[in-house]
C-alpha cells in the first residue's frame, strides 16, 4: 500500500453521529420495556390487526438530508477503515436538497448537493472518495434525482480542480470505466449498510 | 527346512505366520530345547551373503526371536553379545529393530546404550537417502534410547548431541519429524550446550515457518499444528537460543502472509513464557519497538491481538518476584518505553492512533500489580492535566475513556467488591487520586450539558467502574454515585434515544450486586416514593419507576423489599372506591411478575410467603370481587386478571407437592368456602364477573403437576366437565372468557385426561364436527375455535386419532359456506402455535414428531385439493366457481399459518411440493391476504437464508420467484389489490437474501462446485429495473431495503463466473 498522507485523522465517536430518531412504537413511550414481554389478552382469532393501519400507509415520508446521509456516513475511507461519518468527511449541515426547477412548481426533479471535507487539504484521494459518494448516490437514490458532488470551499489545496472533474459527467464516465479505480470503489462502500 | 529357512521364505508374506516361527522357536529356547547360541550360529549361511535382502532377512529371523522371548530371559551376557552382534550389523534390516528390543530389557546397561549410540551415529550418516520407514525406525530407536537411558547419553555430551544433529540434519517427513523434534528438545534442555548453540538452533530453525499441509484423508492425522507445537517447543526450550531466536523471530514479522507472522508470534509468545527473565528483560525493548508497529497498522485484527498478548507476557515475566516498586526495574525500564509513547499520543486522545495505544496500556497495566502501579504513576497526573487543558468535550470524552480502561485495569488487578480471595498486599495507586477522579466524573456526568449524551454515558460508566472496585470507594462515596443516578432516572427529560438512562438502571444493578444496602436505602424510598395512590391520568409516570425498580430488584434481599412495597401500594389500591384506572395495578403486577422470572424463585427461601399473599390471598379477593363483595372492580378486568394469573402460574410451579394439593381442591374454588362463591363449572347460574374467574383457574391449573388430578373435585367425572366447559365455551360472547375456556379445555384433556379417557375427548371432537349438519357445513366461530383447540390438545399429544382429526379440520376450510371455511383457515395457525398455558414450562404434553406428523398429514391434502380447485376453474363455468372462490385462499391461509409454526428444516424436503403453494400465495393480491403474504414472504426468507438459491433453481422456479417479488414490492398495483410497506419490504428483504446466498450456506469451501453461471444472472436486469422505481416508494423503510437489495444484486450478482478466492 502507498505511504499513508493522513495517518492520524480526528475520528467521531459513533455515538455521536446524527441519527434519525424512530417515532416511538407505542404512545406510553420506551417504557414500554419490560411491560410489552407479558402481551394482552389478544381480541384473539380476529385475526389481530397488523400495526401498519390505514392512515400509517398513506402517510408519505420523503426522502430529506438525514436519509441522504445516511446512505453515504457509512462508506468507508479509502485510507482507513474507518467511515467517511466518523471522519467527518461528510456532515449533515453539508447536505442539501433542493428542487431542480424551483420555477417550475409541480416538478419532481430535485437536486441532492453533498459537500465533502478532506481530512487534510492535500489529499489526493479527495476524487476518489468524491466518486465513491457520487456512485452510491447514483445507486441508491430514484432517477428524478440530480447529484452535486463538491468540495467544500477552502478545505482543499485544489478544491477547484477536483469540483471540475467531479461534475464532468464524461469525466466520471470514463472513471467508472477504470477497473482499479472500479475496485477501490466497490471497496469503500463494502461497509454500507 | 530349518525354522530359519522357513521363515525367510514366508516373512515377506504372511507376517503372522512369520512370527509362529519365531515364538515357537522362542519357546524352545526358553524350555532348553534348543540354545539360543544355535539359533545364532543357523544364520552362518546367509548373514554373509552378497544380498542384502538375504541378510536382513535372516537378521530379522533373530530379532524375532529375541522379541519373542520372554523380558527376563537373557543373561547379561547374552545381552551383552547380542547388542555387539546388531550394532556390528546394524545396517542390515530388522537389526535396529532387535537392538530396540535389547534396549528394553532390565539388564541392558549404559554402557551397552552408549555403544548402541554410537553405532547408530557413525554408521547412519547418510540416512536420509533411506526410506521412511527405515529412518523411523532409527529414530524410534534414538527416542528409546533418550527416555530409557537418558543419564548414559547425557554423559556422551558433544558426541551424542552433534551425532543426532547430524542424523536428522535434512529430514523432510512430517512423522518423523515429530520424533525428532521431541528428541531435540531433550538434548536442548538437559545437555550443556554451549559449545553448539547456534548448531542446536539451526537444526530447528530451519524448519520455521512449517508450511506443512496433511494430504486429504491422512492416515496418520498429523496436523501442521502439531508439527508447529512441537517446533515452537524447541524454539522455547532454553534461554541460550534468546540471541538467535528472538532477532530472527521479530525479522519473519516483515513477512507478507499474516499466517508466518502469526506463527512467528505464538512462538515469541512461548518464548517470552519460557526463557528467564533476565534474559526477557534483554529483548524486551526491541521487542516493543517491533510490536508497536504491528499493533498500529494491524493488518488483521488477530496480529494486533497475539502482539498484545506478547507485550503483556513479557510484562507478566519482568514482574515475578518484584516486591517493591523501583525505576530501576527492568520492568520499570521497559514500562518507561512504552508509557512515554503512550503519553505523546495521548496528547491527542480524539486520533486514531490513540486507540491502539489505549489497548496497549490496557493490557500492560492489568498484568499485574506492580506493572499497574508503575503506569498509573506516569500516566495518570499527565492526563489530568490534558484534561484540564482540554478544548472541547471531544477530547474530555476520549481522555476519561482512556482513565476507564485503568479502572478496568485495576479490577482485573485488584478485583470486585464480590469477589472472593485473591487479595493484593499493595496498596491500589489510584487511591491518591481518589477525589479527583469523584470530582472530575461527578462533573462530568452531572454538570455536562443534556445533550452530551456520551460523554455523559463515558463518566457513568467510569464512575461504575470505580464504585464496584473492591476497597476503593467509601460507602458514602458510591453512596454519591448511587444519588445522582437516581437524579438521572427520576428528575432528568429522556434526550435522543434515552442510551444515559439505559446505563443508568443497568448501572444501579450493577451496583445492586455489590452493595444491595446502598440500594434499599437511597434508591428504593426516591423511587418509591414517586409512586402515585392511584393512576390519576393519562400519562403513566410510574412505568419507568416500576421498570427501574424491576431492574434492579434481582437481588434477594432488594426483591423482598420490593415486594413488601409494591404489594402494599396494590392492598391499598384494591380498598379504594375509586382507584382510578386498572393499568396502575396492571403494571404492578407485571412488575412483580418481570422479577419472579428473572430469578429462579424454586430456590427462593421467602417463596411460601409470596404464595400465601399471592395465590391465597389475592385470589380470595379474585372470588370476591366477581360476587360483588369487593370496593372496586379491579379483580374483574380481565387484563389484571390475565396477568394476576400469571404470577399464579409461576408460583404454583416454584412451591412443594402440598402446597400444589392444596392448589388442585381449590383451582375452582379459589380457597373460599362455598357459601361466598360458587365454582364456576357446573354452578345453576354465573354472571360474566364470576366466569371470569376461570382465567384464574386456568392459570392455577397449568401449573400444577399432573399427579395432582385427583385432587381437583370436580375432575372426577373428566367426561361431565369437559362437556359443560365445551358448552360454555360455545355460547360465551366476551373474547377473554371465551379464551380462558378454550385454554382450560385444551389444557384438561393435554395434560390431565388420561390415556383410557381419551375417547371422551374424541367422542367430544366428532359429536361438535357433526353438529354442523350435513350440507352445506356451517359452524359458528366459537364452535370451530372450541374444535380447534380440543384438536390441538390432541394434536400435540398425538393421540391415537391424529389423522382423522386433520382431515376433519381440512374438509371444514372446503365448506361452501365462506365464513366457516374462512374461520377454520385462520385457525390452522392454533394447532402449532406458541401458547403460554400449554407449554413445555407448564409440562404440557408435546410429543417431539407432533410438528411433523401435522406437516406431512396435512401439506399433501392442502396441495392435491388446490390443484383440484385450479382445475376446476379452467373448465367449469363461471357461475359454480364462484361459489367456490373462497376456497383456494382460505386454503392457503391454513398453509401460511402451519408455516408458522414449523421449523424449516421440515419443510425442505417437501420444496418441491410446497414453492408452487407459496408462489400462488404471493399471487394474492386484496387486503384479507396480506397475512397470508407476509407468512410467506416469512417462510421464503427462511428458505432462501438456510439454503440458498440452488434448491429454488433445483425447482426451476427462479424466474417466477423473482418476478412475484417484484410485483409485491410494487405501490400502484391496481384496483382492489393492496401491497402494504411492511409486504413492500419484505419482498425485498427475499430480493437482498437471493442476492447475498447465492451458494448454500451449509455447502464447505472445500466441496463447492466448479464455478458456474449464476441462476440469477437471466433476471439482473429486469430486477435492477424494477428497483429503480422503488427507489422512489413513499416509505423510507421500503425504501432503505431497496437500497440494499439493489446494492446487493449489483455487488453479488456477476455477470462472470465467480472466481474461486
Amino acid at each position: 500500500m502507498a505511504e499513508m498522507q493522513n495517518e492520524n485523522p480526528t475520528i467521531l465517536n459513533a455515538a455521536d453521529l446524527p441519527t434519525r430518531l424512530r417515532p416511538t412504537a407505542t404512545p406510553k413511550g420506551e417504557y414500554a420495556g419490560i411491560f410489552t414481554s407479558v402481551p394482552l389478552p389478544a381480541d384473539f382469532l380476529e385475526s389481530a390487526p397488523t400495526s401498519d393501519s390505514e392512515d400509517d400507509n398513506l402517510l408519505e415520508e420523503p426522502i430529506d438530508e438525514q436519509e441522504i446521509y445516511d446512505l453515504i456516513s457509512s462508506i468507508s475511507d479509502p485510507e482507513h477503515p474507518i467511515s467517511l461519518g466518523e471522519l467527518a468527511v461528510v456532515s449533515l449541515p453539508d447536505i442539501s436538497i433542493k428542487p431542480t426547477l424551483p420555477d417550475v412548481p409541480g416538478s419532481p426533479l430535485q437536486t441532492v448537493t453533498v459537500l465533502i471535507t478532506p481530512t487534510i487539504t492535500h489529499c489526493s484521494l479527495a476524487t476518489v472518495i468524491g466518486l465513491g459518494v457520487r456512485v452510491r448516490l447514483e445507486q441508491s437514490l430514484p432517477s428524478r434525482f440530480r447529484m452535486n458532488v463538491r468540495i467544500k470551499e477552502g478545505t482543499h489545496s485544489t478544491g477547484d480542480e477536483v469540483n471540475k472533474q467531479l461534475a464532468d459527467k464524461e469525466r466520471v464516465a470514463a472513471a467508472l470505466e477504470n477497473g482499479a479505480l472500479m475496485g477501490v470503489i466497490a471497496k469503500m462502500m463494502e461497509t454500507c449498510h | 527346512m530349518s525354522a530359519l529357512q522357513t521363515f525367510m521364505l514366508v516373512v515377506d508374506h504372511d507376517k503372522e505366520e512369520a512370527k509362529r516361527i519365531a515364538e515357537g522357536i522362542a519357546q524352545d529356547i526358553e524350555n532348553k530345547k534348543t540354545k539360543l547360541i544355535d539359533t545364532v550360529q543357523s544364520l552362518g549361511e546367509y548373514i554373509n551373503d552378497e544380498d542384502p535382502i538375504l541378510r536382513g532377512k535372516a537378521v530379522s529371523y533373530l530379532t524375532a526371536v529375541i522379541q519373542a522371548l520372554s523380558p527376563k530371559y537373557l543373561s547379561r551376557q547374552q545381552i551383552q553379545v547380542l547388542t555387539t552382534f546388531f550394532c556390528d550389523r546394524i545396517e542390515d534390516g530388522g537389526a535396529v529393530a532387535g537392538l530396540e528390543a535389547l534396549q528394553g530389557l532390565d539388564r541392558f546397561n549404559r554402557l551397552l546404550a552408549s555403544q548402541v549410540a554410537q553405532a547408530l551415529f557413525s554408521n547412519f550418516q547418510d540416512l536420509q537417502s533411506r526410506s521412511q520407514s527405515q529412518r523411523f525406525q532409527v529414530y524410534q530407536l534414538l527416542n528409546e534410547l533418550m527416555s530409557t537411558h537418558r543419564e548414559a547419553m547425557r554423559n556422551m555430551g558433544d558426541i551424542s548431541l552433534l551425532g543426532v544433529v547430524d542424523i536428522m540434519t535434512g529430514e523432510k517427513d512430517p512423522r518423523n519429524l515429530m520424533v525428532v523434534f521431541s528428541i531435540l528438545k531433550v538434548v536442548m534442555v538437559e545437555w550443556d550446550i554451549s559449545n553448539h548453540v547456534e548448531t542446536l538452533f539451526d537444526s530447528v530453525y530451519n524448519y520455521f515457518p512449517i508450511t506443512f499441509r496433511p494430504p486429504p484423508n491422512d492416515p496418520y492425522g498429523i496436523t501442521a499444528q502439531d508439527l508447529k507445537g512441537r517446533l515452537q517447543d524447541c524454539i522455547s526450550s532454553t534461554r541460550y537460543f534468546a540471541p538467535h531466536a528472538i532477532p530472527a523471530l521479530l525479522d519473519k514479522l516483515d513477512s507478507t502472509s499474516p499466517n508466518v507472522k502469526k506463527d512467528a508470534l505464538n512462538t515469541l509468545i512461548a518464548c517470552i513464557n519460557s526463557y528467564d527473565p533476565d534474559t526477557v528483560s534483554k529483548y524486551s525493548i526491541t521487542i516493543w519497538e517491533t510490536l508497536k508497529f504491528e499493533i498500529l497498522n494491524a493488518q488483521e485484527e488477530f496480529l494486533s491481538e497475539t502482539s498484545l498478548e506478547a507485550l503483556k507476557a513479557i510484562t507478566q515475566r519482568l514482574s515475578e518476584g518484584v516486591t517493591e516498586v523501583s525505576q530501576e526495574l527492568p520492568l520499570a525500564l521497559y514500562l518507561k518505553a512504552i508509557t512515554k509513547e503512550c503519553n505523546e499520543q495521548l496528547q491527542e486522545p480524539q486520533n486514531k492512533q490513540a486507540k491502539p495505544f489505549q489497548q496497549i496500556l490496557s493490557c500492560v497495566s492489568s498484568a499485574s500489580a506492580v506493572s499497574f502501579i508503575l503506569i498509573v504513576q506516569t500516566v495518570v497526573a499527565p492526563i489530568f492535566t490534558i484534561y484540564q487543558e482540554a478544548d472541547g468535550i471531544v477530547k474530555q470524552r476520549a481522555l476519561l475513556e482512556t482513565l476507564n480502561i485503568l479502572f478496568e485495569a485495576a479490577t482485573d488487578v485488584f478485583g470486585q467488591w464480590t469477589t472472593r480471595g485473591g487479595e493484593i498486599a499493595v496498596e491500589n495507586p489510584l487511591l491518591e487520586f481518589k477525589d479527583q477522579f469523584s470530582e472530575i466524573f461527578g462533573q462530568a456526568l452531572m454538570g455536562a450539558a443534556k445533550e452530551e449524551v456520551s460523554f455523559r454515558v463515558t463518566a457513568l460508566k467510569g464512575f461504575l467502574r470505580l464504585s464496584i472496585l473492591r476497597d476503593f470507594f467509601q460507602e458514602n462515596e458510591i453512596g454519591l454515585f448511587v444519588q445522582y443516578l437516581d437524579e438521572i432516572l427520576l428528575k432528568e427529560e429522556s434526550v435522543g434515544r434515552n442510551d444515559l438512562k439505559k446505563e443508568a438502571i443497568a448501572a444501579l444493578a450493577e451496583v445492586s450486586k455489590h452493595k444491595p444496602r446502598l440500594i434499599m436505602d437511597i434508591t428504593f424510598p426516591a423511587f418509591v416514593a414517586t409512586l402515585p395512590e392511584e393512576d390519576e391520568g393519562l400519562d403513566a409516570l410510574y412505568l419507568p419507576t416500576l421498570e427501574t425498580l424491576a431492574q434492579i430488584s434481582v437481588e434477594r434481599d432488594i426483591f423482598e423489599t420490593l415486594f413488601r412495597r409494591l404489594f402494599s401500594k396494590l392492598t391499598i389500591l384494591l380498598q379504594k372506591e375509586q382507584p382510578g384506572s386498572v393499568a396502575y395495578p396492571r403494571a404492578i403486577l407485571m412488575t412483580l411478575l418481570y422479577v419472579m422470572q428473572q430469578r429462579n424463585m424454586g430456590q427462593d427461601q421467602s417463596v411460601d410467603l409470596y404464595f400465601d399473599k399471592i395465590v391465597v390471598g389475592l385470589c380470595r379477593d379474585v372470588a370476591a370481587s366477581s360476587s360483588g363483595k369487593a370496593k372496586n372492580r379491579i379483580l374483574t378486568d380481565p387484563t389484571v386478571l390475565d396477568t394476576l394469573g400469571r404470577l399464579c402460574n409461576l408460583l404454583v410451579r416454584s412451591v412443594s407437592i402440598e402446597k400444589q394439593e392444596q392448589v388442585a381442591e381449590n383451582v375452582y374454588s379459589l380457597f373460599t368456602t362455598n357459601e361466598d362463591f360458587a365454582p364456576v363449572p357446573f354452578a345453576q347460574t354465573t354472571s360474566a364477573d364470576q366466569e371470569r374467574t376461570l382465567i384464574i383457574s386456568t392459570y392455577l391449573l397449568a401449573g400444577l403437576s399432573m399427579d395432582c388430578t385427583n385432587r381437583i373435585p370436580q375432575a372426577s367425572d373428566m367426561s361431565a366437565l369437559l362437556s359443560e366447559l365445551v358448552s360454555r365455551s360455545i355460547s360465551s360472547t366476551e373474547p377473554a372468557t371465551h379464551q380462558a375456556y378454550l385454554r382450560h379445555l385444551a389444557l384438561l384433556v393435554n395434560k390431565f385426561l388420561s390415556k383410557q379417557d381419551l375417547p371422551i375427548a374424541e367422542k367430544l371432537f366428532d359429536s361438535l364436527i357433526e353438529s354442523s349438519g350435513a350440507e352445506p357445513q356451517t359452524l359458528s366461530p366459537a364452535t370451530i375455535r372450541t374444535i380447534f383447540w380440543l384438536s390441538k390438545a390432541l394434536v400435540l399429544r398425538l393421540a391415537p386419532t391424529t389423522t382423522h382429526v386433520l382431515t376433519s379440520l381440512l374438509a371444514l376450510i372446503s365448506s361452501p359456506d365462506q365464513q366457516t371455511s374462512t374461520t377454520a383457515a385462520q385457525g390452522f395457525a392454533i394447532l402449532l402455535g406458541e401458547d403460554d398455558i400449554i407449554s413445555p414450562t407448564n409440562g404440557a404434553t408435546i410429543r417431539l414428531l407432533c410438528r411433523q406428523r401435522l406437516f406431512t398429514t396435512v401439506i399433501p391434502l392442502i396441495s392435491s385439493r388446490i390443484r383440484e380447485v385450479n382445475i376446476a376453474g379452467t373448465d367449469d363455468s363461471a357461475t359454480a366457481t364462484k361459489a367456490q372462490d373462497h376456497i383456494k385462499p382460505a386454503h392457503l391461509t391454513a398453509l401460511a399459518g402451519i408455516l408458522s409454526t414449523i421449523p424449516t428444516a421440515l419443510v425442505m424436503p417437501e420444496l418441491p411440493t410446497l414453492l408452487p403453494l407459496l408462489l400462488q400465495s404471493l399471487d394474492l393480491q386484496t387486503a384479507d391476504s396480506i397475512a397470508v403474504r407476509t407468512a410467506t414472504l416469512d417462510t421464503l426468507a427462511v428458505i432462501i437464508r438456510d439454503n440458498g438459491v440452488v434448491v429454488i433453481d433445483q425447482c426451476g422456479h427462479v424466474s417466477s420467484l423473482v418476478t412475484r417479488l417484484l410485483k409485491t414490492t410494487a405501490t400502484n398495483v391496481g384496483p382492489g389489490a393492496v401491497n402494504s410497506p411492511r409486504l413492500r419490504a419484505d419482498a425485498l428483504r427475499c430480493l437482498n437474501l437471493l442476492a447475498t446466498h447465492q451458494t448454500s450456506a451449509g455447502a464447505d469451501a472445500t466441496t463447492r462446485a466448479p464455478p458456474s453461471i449464476s441462476p440469477l444472472l437471466p433476471v439482473k436486469n429486469q430486477v435492477l429495473r424494477s428497483l429503480r422505481a422503488v427507489l422512489d416508494d413513499p416509505k423510507r423503510d421500503v425504501r432503505k431495503a431497496a437500497v440494499d437489495a439493489r446494492g446487493a444484486w449489483l455487488r453479488g450478482v456477476d455477470d462472470a463466473p465467480e472466481e474461486d478466492d
